[in-house]
């Protein structure tokens, strides 16, 4: 893929992910913030199925934007053809891999597996 | 050979904060408030992870993180991400070429047009920002 639109998914889930961020933090200040941590406070919102798509969005776009800042960091520190692929595949492992345990967490809470 | 890169200072010269002025800065704290971000999202989701195990479990968490050591660590957190956000998004916009002044024949003393008052603004508007959100965050996290 590009570099040009990766730079545009990058600057894209940044703005996505400063939205819905915004909102999950003001689901914690709807009450007070030690009662909204509160264990049948958190599972209830996990049952909440906008909410919880909300979260899984949430962890999606974080998850693209933050490895993928990585890379562009990891790539400007020292480049070569074996190490660029090392970084861009590791990269993407490590995304899908952030992805997966989050919305493991998200999925069985959601469905009252715990 | 050797002579001809004795002045090259490499990644040393890249990462020195006190050259190029305030935007060498901005770019440190672009990228370290980023690096802040992703450890602190990793370890927000294996925190989540823990209500999994049971309410003991996430209680056993919550004692660990909701103590003031935990808290200062989560103003810091907002203060990196408002940061990183007012910093992010004066880039967008700089990589959209707005703000950024008009191309010119360099003529002494050299100044880039690029590194102009607006973005200076831009960088400590960012900054304030980060500032007034920890203050606010710490008001409503360590007066619980």
């Amino acid at each position: 893929m590009r570099e040009s639109i990766i730079m545009k998914i990058h600057y894209g889930t940044a703005l996505g992910a400063v939205a819905l961020v915004a909102i999950h933090i003001l689901m914690r200040m709807s009450q007070k913030y030690s009662d909204s941590l509160q264990y049948q406070n958190v599972i209830a919102n996990y049952h909440l199925l906008p909410y919880a798509l909300m979260l899984e969005v949430i962890l999606v776009l974080l998850s693209v934007h933050g490895f993928n800042g990585l890379r562009v960091i990891l790539l400007e520190l020292k480049q070569g053809v074996a190490y660029e692929r090392a970084i861009n595949y590791g990269s993407i492992a490590a995304m899908a891999a952030l992805v997966a345990y989050g919305s493991r967490t998200i999925l069985m809470a959601g469905m009252g597996v715990s | 050979m050797a002579e001809q890169f004795s002045n090259r200072e490499g990644i040393k010269g890249m990462i020195n904060p006190t050259r190029y002025g305030l935007e060498r800065v901005a770019y440190w704290m672009q990228r370290l408030s980023g690096l802040g971000l992703l450890a602190y999202l990793i370890g927000h989701i294996y925190e989540t992870s823990t209500i999994l195990n049971g309410k003991a479990a996430w209680n056993n968490m919550l004692s660990l993180t909701q103590t003031p050591g935990g808290h200062l660590v989560l103003v810091i957190v907002i203060g990196m991400c408002v940061f990183h956000t007012g910093n992010g998004i004066r880039l967008m916009i700089s990589e959209g070429g707005k703000g950024i002044g008009r191309p010119g024949q360099p003529e002494y003393p050299y100044r880039a047009s690029s590194l102009n008052y607006k973005q200076r603004l831009c960088i400590w508007v960012s900054i304030a920002l980060a500032a007034l959100a920890m203050m606010y965050g710490a008001g409503v996290l360590l007066g619980d």
